[in-house]
């Protein structure tokens, strides 16, 4: 092939379309089930497989299992009972015996027979996951917190817009639990959002838990993956939803702790609310404890001027009033009251939630309510804050350079080396 | 004063004998201790100086582990020889890594280039992981070679690494490596992307422009799998990307 100009247009006049609905229609099955009048024939569904099966894992396969237009084919994980459970879902779900069990993520990527994969194992995993799942032509949903280092998001961004992949995150709540407070903010009746008010819960912390001795069922060196050698201890890698200790979102290595675990909800649903799902601060101000009992908190600055404050003394708080919304989850959007255009608040594609919602962006290639810029720039705020209260002073951030200004301790917090051999 | 000193020296006797699962309720005073040292070089100087005490020791995988992560933050050229030393270790080569990756000092970039030399297996590879989270420029002579190894991991990591650099030199080492044959053919395509993706960010449009051209004409080849779709498609659109916006 030869290339006529060194433009955009003349490239695209002599190249073959490449459209990602063209170049990724989903994969056509073979099986000869037949669909019914609401559920399409298996030739015509979505091949899915789901890497990581456990406690949020469940919840999404099961999701996808009661959607119409997917046909379940594998699934995967380091936990010998989680899988089996999974693999009779699936089974139960259509009557036989076909589902594939792996127990290695790059055996499921691998197969070309499959369209999409959700994610739900811990942090640490995501995004060597994501983009290796961005390179084997997989479209990904991908449970949040979405990353784990404010490093690894341009990075999965590249892979997913790269190999022209659909990535949903998983925050079902920012579209579906904040109405109370998004819908005013939207409609315009608050005005020009000026602040908000968060509570973020803690960040994690380090593990110091004792040796366990390993239980047969689990790929101990496989869970750890890219995450620090540790010992195991059931408490160090259980997958329930604490974020106080003895739960893998508990620790430093794995997680952000509460911090970004409903931070991936709560920034998002503020961020959502005010309209700044495409913007990261530009600057973190440290508001240390005052002699006179104020507690510490800090606000992200948001280049448009919007004041992200987390964790403010309620002393410190604007009255609320009638430019202000609140929502039981520690949000509060205060406007400036002035006359703005109202606008319709954007909706899921297709049916059946965030799950439908991915379902149909893989089928029109469109980008579904959670991609993962937005969801990559609501973890960047999470991160932010974490760093800054690390280490309890102010920072500047570079978006465009993805750097702190001025502050090489701070971008040395930007990532972490990854375990041999993993290479992100 | 005197009573500060000696609270520190306790806080690192405990650190000395520390182990999983033992009282780490001493370590928040470190750390505390490394969050205060910010801005104040002679306090951070003589925290390094503990922590790498801690690392020539007779002390646990724990203690070790723990050094390092706080190295991580405040070490600098004067740890570089101690975590070097770890390196060759499986038990501690990681987090030795964990620190030196993220010291900015052409010191601990010398040292895991050099360690790649002569080490094997999955430790090397966790080298060539660090040089790539690094960017490492200097790095490329040293990987080049290991993009034809026969040990495929080595040679997939070597690989990735050079893309992840992103330098024409990088690029230069990768289009070498372009073997449709080569058991990892697919990786160096992968790579390749990758490389052209961090010139184009690094503002080289004329060189990423030229690696797209190249895959483009590569995938007009090959097999018609998911993969390799995927793979035409992100030449195509990237080089859409890195063409003049005319």
């Amino acid at each position: 092939m030869t290339f006529p100009a060194s433009t955009r247009r003349g490239f695209i006049k002599t190249t073959a379309a490449v459209s990602a609905s063209a170049a990724f229609a989903p994969y056509i099955i073979t099986s000869k089930a037949l669909g019914d009048a609401t559920t399409p024939p298996a030739s015509d569904r979505i091949t899915m497989g789901g890497i990581g099966l456990g406690n949020q894992g469940s919840g999404d396969q099961r999701q996808f299992l009661g959607h119409p237009e997917v046909q379940y084919v594998a699934v995967c994980d380091v936990r010998r009972k989680w899988l089996e459970e999974a693999r009779a879902r699936v089974n139960e779900r259509y009557g036989n015996s076909d589902c594939a069990v792996l127990g290695d993520f790059r055996d499921l990527l691998a197969r070309d027979d499959i369209d999409a994969v959700h994610i739900a194992t811990p942090d640490h995993w995501h995004s060597l996951m994501a983009i290796a799942a961005c390179r084997s032509g997989k479209d990904i949903y991908l449970q949040k917190p979405e990353t784990l280092t404010l490093s690894e998001g341009p990075l999965m961004l590249a892979a997913a817009r790269g190999y022209g992949r659909v990535v949903s995150g998983g925050s079902q709540r920012v579209l579906e639990d904040y109405r109370s407070i998004v819908d005013p903010c939207w409609a315009g009746e608050l005005g020009r959002i000026t602040s908000i008010d968060l509570d973020p819960g803690p960040s994690s912390m380090g593990c110091y838990l004792p040796a366990d001795a390993t239980p047969p069922d689990i790929d101990w060196d496989l869970w750890l993956g890219p995450a620090p050698w540790g010992p195991y201890n059931a408490g160090r890698c259980d997958g329930n939803f604490g974020t106080g200790g003895n739960s893998w979102r508990s620790y430093v290595d794995y997680s952000g702790g509460h911090l970004t675990d409903w931070g991936a909800h709560n920034f998002g649903g503020a961020l959502f609310g005010a309209g700044l799902l495409d913007q990261q601060p530009n600057e973190v101000v440290w508001h240390p404890a005052t002699d006179g009992g104020l507690s510490a908190y800090a606000t992200l600055v948001y280049p448009d001027g919007v004041e992200l404050h987390c964790n403010r003394p309620a002393a410190l708080r604007p009255r609320a009033n009638t430019h202000s919304v609140s929502h039981e989850r520690g949000i509060q959007l205060h406007g400036d009251g002035q006359a703005v255009a109202g606008r319709a608040v954007p909706a899921y594609r297709g049916s059946r939630g965030i799950h439908g919602d991915f379902i149909e962006s893989v089928k029109t290639r469109e980008r579904p309510f959670r991609d993962l810029e937005p969801a990559v720039n609501t973890m960047a705020a999470a991160h932010l804050l974490g760093i800054a209260r690390r280490l309890q002073r102010s920072l500047r951030w570079d978006r465009a350079m993805h750097q702190f200004v001025a502050d090489p301790q701070a971008n040395r917090l930007l990532d972490r080396a990854r375990r041999e051999p993993w290479v992100l | 004063m005197a009573t500060n000193q000696i609270g520190i020296d306790q806080f690192f006797v405990s650190l000395a004998g520390f182990d999983w699962g033992a009282d780490a309720s001493f370590l928040a005073a470190i750390d505390a201790l490394v969050v205060a040292a910010a801005g104040d070089p002679d306090r951070s100087r003589d925290l390094e100086r503990r922590f790498n005490a801690v690392l020539a020791a007779d002390t646990s995988r724990a203690a070790k582990e723990y050094a390092c992560r706080r190295l991580c933050l405040i070490g600098t050229t004067a740890s570089v020889p101690g975590l070097a030393a770890l390196l060759g270790e499986p038990e501690h080569s990681h987090m030795a890594r964990f620190a030196l990756e993220r010291i900015d000092a052409a010191e601990a970039a010398e040292a895991l280039r050099e360690a790649v030399g002569h080490l094997s297996g999955k430790l090397r590879i966790g080298m060539i992981s660090s040089l790539a989270a690094r960017r490492d420029a200097a790095a490329v002579p040293v990987l080049a070679p290991l993009v034809r190894a026969g040990e495929p991991e080595l040679a997939s990591a070597a690989t990735f690494a050079l893309g992840r650099i992103g330098t024409t030199e990088a690029a230069a080492a990768l289009a070498a490596a372009d073997d449709h044959t080569s058991p990892i053919a697919d990786v160096v395509f992968d790579a390749r992307i990758s490389c052209a993706e961090q010139m184009l960010a690094d503002g080289d449009r004329p060189a990423a422009q030229a690696v797209y051209r190249s895959l483009v004409a590569a995938g007009e080849v090959g097999p018609d799998s998911r993969r390799e779709r995927a793979a035409r498609f992100a030449a195509r659109s990237g080089l859409i990307d890195a063409l003049d916006d005319t």
